[in-house]
């Protein structure tokens, strides 16, 4: 009789204990638990403790710089696509955010708290087992497997398959880096590298199907762009606040034609160009103090692999960026650009409109390069294809990739439609992933990782003609001029 | 001895740029070169050429540039990165 109400009691104070140190982590986010957990994992790594806690302390300052941008620059682009689609009746109510808002949402979100060691001990245990040849040092763009991961997490609410899912991409990225690994190194010139990125590694099978298809079609095989006078034309172009001005000045006009109110409309199209242009500088300033952040922790990751990995012969994995100053990446890119734009009004059902990452797109094409051996045509060709997908992708994934900001703590602006970005939303890798465990739960878990599996297998096992698939074939190398006799 | 600016370029200014960036301040500050960078994409390199010293990169630059440029992935690697922050010593010391 005594005992009964007390223990009651006591489960509710635990309940209330457990509830509200959740209610304080939930209330904490980003921009507290994220600094606490890199200086844990930088002193784990063997980074010295001063060090460690300056870079967790620049996270926290990272995330509230982005989040102010954010909120800026959320506001501004969704009254842009409203405009439009009151304006044309077109209706794209998508707003692409840009990839450094993906970054920040990735990190920011539970799987991004745990990526690092997940993504760390992944390599690790594939290098030691031998099934990958890449050793992935690149430690900021695991943020591509926090953000599959936190999309995943927002799908099934569940935080186990997010992390799940945030390891299988770490391990498929190792895949690609390993598979296209001989082309980038002859291609690009780079021995000894290895480019363990999603965002960039997705277009290979497009790209091979596309370039076996092309290589059958009389005439389109023969031609050969070159790539120099192109980006003399458009370099100004490739800046990015210059781009940002151009394609704000355009999506305003086209949002707030009004010849009856020139003044009005003028004043309005300018703000939409300069706030479009802030974006493309404004933004990434903020996600490179995310970087500077990170640096100790890398730099100590990178160390601790590395002593672990041994003598035998492995590929160093970096970031795509060290592609994109190629002239293939840069003019095929340009091109691509209007194409884009064309492409987000033509497409039938399309609900996205693309306004920062535009930028992006050299990543997105980079990788194919090699296989078609820096063939601007062919990139534009491919490139087209992978967005025509991306954009179906994107619009799917929408719902998903707004919720994970939510969750990550970004403020969405009032009148905020739902959001999406070039990288990672354009990725169909992503959307598999994120469909199979929403609609299959383990089992769903269990066949992306048997499908890793099954790639790393037959590329040990058949090493050539993998390796084939992703390059150029030998003879066709040797052709000089591009042009050659049928197959 | 005057500071000396470091242009360091990659493909967005934001990833491995960042990462040279920290690296050449540090190297630079412990042989007592003063120095100060500024960050760019490979394709601004030729518009942001004013008062800068050396360009460093992580991936090809534009052909054709009036100053000393280097393209590494030493910083990234971790391989030949000490004989790198000598050739910038150098460069920068002359």
């Amino acid at each position: 009789m005594h005992g009964l109400p007390f223990i009651h009691v006591r489960e509710d104070n635990v309940d209330a204990l457990l509830s509200g140190l959740k209610a304080v982590i939930d209330d904490l986010g980003a921009t507290v638990l994220l600094p606490i957990m890199i200086f844990i994992i930088g002193v784990v790594l063997g980074a010295k403790p001063g060090k460690a806690f300056r870079a967790g302390v620049t996270i926290g300052v990272a995330f509230i710089g982005i989040n102010l941008v954010i909120g800026l620059m959320w506001t501004n682009l969704s009254d842009v696509a409203q405009a439009i689609a009151t304006n044309t009746g077109v209706k794209r109510d998508v707003v692409d955010v840009g990839w450094p808002s993906s970054a920040a949402i990735a990190f920011g979100s539970q799987v991004g708290l745990w990526v690092i060691p997940i993504g760390i001990a992944v390599n690790v245990v594939l290098l030691l087992a031998g099934w990958t040849r890449t050793l992935n040092v690149d430690v900021w763009n695991f943020w591509h497997f926090a953000f599959v991961g936190s999309l995943v997490t927002a799908a099934t609410g569940s935080l186990p398959y997010g992390l799940a899912a945030a390891a299988l991409m770490a391990a498929l990225s190792l895949f690609f880096a390993d598979w296209s690994a001989k082309p980038v190194q002859a291609f690009y010139g780079l021995p000894g590298v290895s480019v363990p990125h999603l965002l960039s590694a997705q277009i290979l099978p497009i790209a091979i199907l596309t370039n076996w298809l092309i290589e059958r079609i009389p005439g389109l095989r023969d031609i050969d762009l070159s790539t120099d006078h192109i980006q003399k034309r458009l370099g100004v172009a490739g800046e990015p606040v210059i781009l940002g001005l151009i394609i704000g000045l355009v999506l305003g006009l086209v949002g707030f034609w009004n010849p009856a109110d020139i003044p009005g409309m003028t004043a309005k199209v300018l703000k939409a160009g300069i706030n479009l242009a802030a974006v493309m500088l404004l933004l990434p300033r903020m996600v490179k103090i995310l970087m500077e952040g990170l640096i100790p922790v890398s730099e100590a990751a990178r160390e601790f692999v590395q002593k672990r990995a041994g003598d035998r012969q492995i590929n160093i994995g970096l970031d795509s960026a060290i592609l994109i100053g190629h002239p293939a990446a840069i003019s095929s890119a340009l091109l691509l650009v209007p194409i884009a734009i064309i492409l987000s009004i033509i497409l039938p059902g399309n609900r996205v409109i693309l306004f920062a990452d535009l930028a992006v797109i050299p990543f997105v094409v980079a990788l194919a390069a090699p296989i078609v051996r820096g063939n601007v045509l062919r990139m534009v060709i491919i490139g087209t294809i992978t967005l025509t997908i991306g954009f179906y992708i994107a619009g799917a994934l929408a719902p998903l990739f707004t919720s994970a900001a939510g969750s990550a703590g970004f403020k969405m602006p009032a009148n905020a439609s739902q959001i999406t970005a070039i990288g990672d939303g354009f990725v169909w890798i992503g959307f598999v992933v994120v469909k199979l465990f929403s609609g299959l739960g383990w089992l769903g878990a269990l066949i992306v990782a048997a499908l890793i599996a099954i790639c790393m297998w037959l590329l040990k096992v058949r090493a050539a003609a993998m390796e084939a698939l992703a390059s150029a074939s030998p003879e066709k190398a040797t052709q000089s001029n591009g042009r050659r006799v049928s197959a | 001895m005057t500071k000396k600016t470091v242009l360091v370029a990659c493909g967005t200014a934001v990833a491995t740029s960042t990462v040279v960036a920290t690296a050449i301040v540090e190297a630079m500050g412990d042989r007592g070169i003063d120095v100060e960078t500024r960050q760019c994409k490979a394709t601004e390199v030729p518009s942001m050429l004013d008062g800068v010293d050396l360009i460093v990169s992580t991936t090809p630059l534009p052909p054709n540039l009036p100053k000393p440029a280097i393209v590494t992935l030493a910083f990234l690697t971790g391989i030949g990165r000490d004989a790198e922050i000598n050739r910038i010593a150098d460069i920068l010391r002359a």
